[in-house]
Order: structure tokens, then sequence, then C-alpha cells
């Protein structure tokens, strides 16, 4: 290598080569301009086109690779730290966190509120429900639960004797989260066990159609009445429209063992029931063996001897 | 895979660009010419730079245009009358213990040989080698050969750094590369004299329009190169000022009417200096003319004859002597040379195979610089440097950074 050198060294000591011009930077004339521009252009070119090349390159690939869904607006996922269950019923959040599961960390984009909601909706408990996120970290969910008017105890082979509750709508639900003393005051309904229809797939029991009919008494009574109320026991009802002159709600209670009310303007019934209860004669008499007042305008009673 | 190569000639009066495809085979063919007129050079030198560079660049852009490729590098030509030829002489003994000649001994003469520096102020152009005497016996290739002693010559150019500075700059202003530079008498003796001429021994002048190059070959190589600083356009200059006209009807009437010889001819056999005889225009013996023409050319002669004295030998010079470039054109030329030479004269004719629009007499030494710089003359036993130009150069020279060390 050093021979090498030094004898091109030797070799090229005075000639030439030692007086080439090292650069030639201004063009001495149009044509040199020319070419300098046109090589200029050129390199220009070649280093765009690389430029390009290197970027599709580098950008399609990594951007491929680095593909994370949609992009998120919220900033940086935060597991939910704090769940406020809101309900006007007798639902609190530990219910929620033992019917959904626990949250295992997950962030509040994790959850599908909308399903979450509709699930919330099918409970036979929950009247009304709605999900919602409160960023950074909150899951927020507000219940409206259903009124149980009526206790309905049913005997089967596989579970025995199980009280199920009943809503103003006729619903028929097993009930979660109720003191017993709460459900104590409420009547039970003497069904026909025809008039009772399973669901598909054996979760529970169809709508009652006449409990519509019949709630308004129940609402009534338990609010203006409640004396009456709280000695009512067993409810019994047939066809229970307004149209129906058949129609009957027959209600079982300490004081007077058979109450008959005709399903419609029960405010009148009502009052004439206590009229008629205030009655020395009544007061005195322990037992009442029965008062209907489904008829119009008169009262028929009988007195227990 | 063909191989782009260029030759570029600054004439005094013309600068010529040439571009030829070597195919894989050797053989060239040319793909682009173009010549301009140059303004820029007096006698061979550039003595008006953007002028000369104008016209070389233009003939260049016109003979890549023409070819429909560019070019990195060029045989540049050289002529001038501030080149010097001389000769250098170097020996080597032979070095290995059984007297076999290796490429080494013949390097080491050659680096004795090119040892001798020029005077201040110049520089080697062109080294022609001579041959090789093996023991005092010429010798082709020598390597591998037994002998004791290898003696080598080099014919030897140098010139002038400024002007050598100058046509290298014309070159280097276009992004261009000179890959070597060439004496023009070597490369119109390339072109017109054949290897079997050379060996017989023949003496080349190329009549240029500034200068008129001569190289002088014997046994094959080259044994004397020349440079006498008159060519065509000082016969033009002879003819304004003897007749007192201007310089275009001069180079008119030498073109028209102008011959070397001068021989007694009729009263009455005038010529037109304009030809249309209006004023100003007269006429003008054509003796005169021919007068005015043959004295600056036997001068011309004489004064290659005065130089080559001695080496004139009708028998080493069996192959007389050849007339090139355009003032050779002269009808008569030959005959005065012959008459003050002393040999046998007679005008170059290019061999077959050139294209006539090519095969004229002003284009000899730019055609001979391809033909000369594909032949190799390096050294027996060593591989010609032919090395690729590199990525890093090539785009050094499209920015315009073009260097050499």
């Amino acid at each position: 290598m050093i021979n090498n050198s030094k004898r091109k060294s030797n070799s090229s000591k005075g000639t030439w080569q030692k007086l080439a011009p090292k650069s030639s930077r201004r063009p001495a004339s149009k044509a040199a301009l020319k070419k300098r521009i046109i090589s200029i252009s050129k390199v220009l070119s070649l280093v765009a086109t690389l430029g390009i090349i290197g970027f599709v390159v580098w950008f399609f690939p990594s951007n491929k690779n680095n593909y994370a869904g949609p992009v998120d607006l919220t900033g940086p996922a935060v597991p939910v730290s704090n769940l406020v269950f809101i309900s006007d019923g007798v639902l609190h959040r530990d219910w929620f966190q033992n019917w959904f599961g626990p949250l295992r960390n997950r962030t509040l984009m994790d959850f599908d509120i909308v399903d979450l909601q509709n699930e919330l909706i099918n409970e036979p408990q929950i009247s009304f429900a709605r999900v919602s996120r409160i960023f950074p970290a909150t899951l927020k969910i507000e219940v409206q639960e259903k009124k149980p008017i009526l206790r309905l105890c049913l005997r089967t082979k596989i579970n025995g004797e199980e009280t199920w509750l009943i809503s103003e709508d006729g619903n028929i639900f097993k009930g979660s989260c109720y003191r017993k003393s709460s459900l104590s005051h409420l009547p039970y309904l003497n069904l026909n066990p025809s008039l009772l229809k399973k669901k598909a797939k054996d979760e529970g029991y169809e709508k009652l159609d006449g409990i519509p009919a019949i709630a308004p008494l129940l609402e009534i009574a338990r609010k203006e009445y409640p004396g009456f109320y709280q000695d009512w026991q067993i409810l019994t009802y047939q066809r229970p429209y307004d149209d129906d002159p058949g129609a009957f709600v027959k209600i079982n209670s300490k004081k007077v063992k058979n109450l008959r009310f005709a399903p419609s303007n029960y405010s009148s019934q009502l009052r004439r029931l206590k009229f008629l209860l205030s009655d020395p004669k009544f007061k005195k008499s322990l037992n009442v063996e029965s008062i209907d007042l489904s008829h119009d305008r008169s009262v028929f009673a009988k007195l227990g001897r | 895979m063909s191989k782009i190569i260029g030759a570029v000639e600054i004439g005094t009066s013309k600068a010529k660009a040439l571009i030829g495809e070597v195919s894989s085979t050797g053989s060239v063919h040319v793909v682009g010419m173009a010549s301009r007129l140059n303004e820029g050079m007096r006698k061979g030198e550039i003595v008006h730079f953007r002028k000369a560079a104008d016209s070389v660049h233009s003939a260049l852009a016109d003979a890549e245009k023409m070819s429909g490729t560019t070019v990195d590098e060029v045989y540049l030509a050289q002529t001038g009358s501030y080149l010097k030829g001389r000769m250098l002489r170097g020996s080597a003994s032979v070095s290995s213990s059984d007297n076999r000649v290796s490429s080494s001994d013949l390097q080491r003469a050659s680096d004795e040989a090119k040892r001798r520096e020029p005077d201040n102020g110049r520089t080697y152009v062109h080294h022609i080698r001579t041959p090789i005497l093996l023991d005092g016996r010429i010798v082709q290739d020598p390597v591998g050969m037994i002998g004791s002693k290898i003696d080598l010559g080099y014919w030897s150019i140098d010139g002038d750094d400024q002007a050598i500075k100058q046509a290298l700059h014309v070159i280097s202003n276009y992004s261009l590369d000179v890959k070597d530079l060439i004496l023009s008498s070597i490369a119109s003796s390339t072109m017109m004299a054949g290897p079997d001429l050379r060996r017989a021994g023949t003496l080349v002048i190329d009549m240029g329009a500034g200068v008129t190059d001569f190289a002088l070959y014997r046994q094959g190589f080259v044994a004397y190169t020349g440079v006498i600083p008159v060519g065509g356009d000082h016969l033009t200059g002879d003819l304004s000022m003897g007749l007192r006209i201007l310089e275009p009807y001069a180079e008119k009437l030498k073109i028209e009417h102008g011959k070397a010889t001068s021989e007694p001819m009729e009263d009455g056999d005038d010529v037109w200096i304009i030809g249309n005889k209006t004023i100003g225009d007269r006429a003008i013996p054509r003796k005169a003319i021919t007068d005015v023409i043959h004295v600056r050319i036997v001068e011309l002669f004489e004064i290659i004859s005065k130089e080559l004295e001695g080496l004139l030998d009708p028998d080493e010079l069996k192959g007389g002597v050849l007339l090139t470039g355009g003032a050779s054109l002269l009808p008569g030329v030959e005959q005065v040379a012959s008459k003050i030479l002393g040999l046998p004269v007679r005008k170059a004719s290019f061999p077959t195979g050139i294209a006539n629009e090519l095969a004229q007499p002003e284009n000899a030494t730019v055609l001979g610089l391809l033909h000369y710089g594909l032949e190799d003359h390096s050294l027996p036993g060593k591989k010609r440097d032919d090395t690729e130009v590199g990525f890093l150069s090539k785009f050094r020279k499209m920015v315009g950074l073009s260097a050499q060390d």
C-alpha cells in the first residue's frame, strides 16, 4: 500500500494533473451554465426521488405496525376508580358490582354503556336505567325500580315455596335487596293458577293483565287509609275491568273477612267503607263477615256472630 | 457494454468536440461531432478565456446533443509554441538472480527517466515512450527475457504552467474531467500514419490555422516533435498586408485562388478581390497571391527542415512526409515541402472505414485523440490504469466540484 502510494506520488510529480483546477464554480459560458443547471437538477431529482422512496419505505410499514385502533380522544386511558350508583329504590352499589362482576382495571372506554344500559333495563326489578361515563375514571349508573304492591306465594316441585313480588304494572319478579320488614305489610295475591304463565327459557312469569286495574286501590288505601291497608291480607280478583259487570276485587282482612270492591272509583268505595266502619255498631263488632262495596249506591254487609 | 469517450481540440480557428462510443470489441463509433469558430486563441494559446470557453463549451454541447448522451471525461489536444520536447533516458539493472527481466525493472528504468524535472514554471504534458533496449538491443517486451541492463527513454513534452492551466480550466468549467493531455501532432499522426508507416519512418506535418505541428517517427517510435507558430492564418495575414486588403477578403482569396507553388503566369490573369466590381473592388494579379503564399510556405518548411536537421535521413524515413491539417489543402504545398525537405511528400489520407464528412484533414487531430487515447501506452507487463470514475467523483462533477489530485 505504502509503496503504491509513494510510486503514485512520484509519477505524478511534474505532470499536468497537479495543474488541474480543484473546482470550477463559475460557468464561463451559457452552455456550461446550462449543463451545471441540468446537473444540479438531476442531483436534486435524484435526492428527491430517494427521499420519497425512503419516506414511503419508512412511513407505510411503521404505520401498519403501529396501528392501534380508533384514535382515543380522551387522553391516556385510566382504569375506572369510582362507581356511582343511584337508585330510587332498594338496589345499591354492591348489588351492581355483584350483578356485573369485577371491573378488572377496565377503562371507561372499555365499557359498552349502551349494552350495559339495555341489560339493566332487562332486569325485572328495574324500569329505567341510564349509564354514563364521567372522565377520567367515574362510571355513573342511575336506575328507577318497579314498586312492589303485592306478594305472590308459589310452591313448585323444584324450589319449594317461593315468594314473588308483583309491581303496579303486573310484572312478577323475585325482588332483590328488600328487607323482610319492608315487604311484610304487602298483601298476598290469591291467583287462579291458570292465569299464571311461565316465560320462555324458564325466566319467571308473564305479566299479569289485571294488576294495573287493582293497583290504584292498593295505592289509595296505603296512602289515605293506612288503618285499613295494614289489615289487608289476601287479595283476589276476577276480570277487574270497568266494563265487565261480573268483575270484582276481593280482599281478606283481619277485621273484615271479605271485602268486595268493584274495579272502579276506588276512592268513593273506600270512603263508604270508612263511613261504614265508623258506625258504632260496626266498631263494636269484632268480627265482620263481609262488606260488599261493589254495588253502586248500596253496601251489603254481614256481621259475624 | 459500450463506453462513451470524448475528445476536444481547442484549435486557433475552431474548437472541435467529438464523442465516440467504444464497443466491447474496442472499435470506436463516432456518435457526435461539432465545431465552433474560436476567437479566443492566437497561435495555439488562449488569449481570451471566455471566448475560448464559449466556443469549446458550445461545441461540446452540440456534440452531446447530437450523440444524445453526455461525457464525463475527455482527451484534450495540446499544441502551441510554448510546448518543448526533449528526450529523457533512464536505465536499470535487472534485479533478479537469474537475470530475468521483470516489470519492476522496467518501472525503475521508467522512474529513472522521468525523474528529471522540467524547468521552473513548466510542467510535463506528455511522455511518449521510445524503444526499450535490453543490453543495447531493441526489444518489444523484455519482461521474462534474460539480460543485465534495461534502457528506456521518453520523448517528453513540457509546457508553460499558465497555458496548460488555461486549457484545463476551459474543460473543467464545463464540469468535465480531462482524462489525458495528448500532443496534437501525436494525435494526428496516430490517425494519418498507420503502424507500417511509423515503423518505416515518417514525418507527419499538421498544418493548422495558428500553428504547424510535426512529429517524426523512426522505427515505429516518436523521435521528435515540434510546434512552429506559423499556420494558415499567417498566410491570410500576409495576403492582407501584402495586398492591402481586409482579412476576410484575404481569406477568400487564399481559399479560392491560393497556391503554394510560384509558377510563371500570363499577364492579365487577375482575380477580383470582392468579385462584384463595386466601389472598393479591384483586380489583383493571381501571381501576387501565389508569391505571397509561396514565400510563407517556403519559410515554414525551412524552419521545420532546420529544426529536424540531421533527422531527415531518407534511409530512416522511408515513409516520407505526410501533410495534414486545414492548411495542407493548399494546392502545390507538397511540391514545395518535398523540394525543401528533400523527401517524398504527399497529402495524408484517412484509413478506410471513416465517413466522408469526418475524413477531412482539419479533423485529423480530434479523431486521432480518440484513437491514441484508446491505445495501450503502458509499460509491458503493466496493466493499463483504466479505472472507472467512482460515484462520488461523478456526484462531485455533477454539482460542479470536479477535483483532481
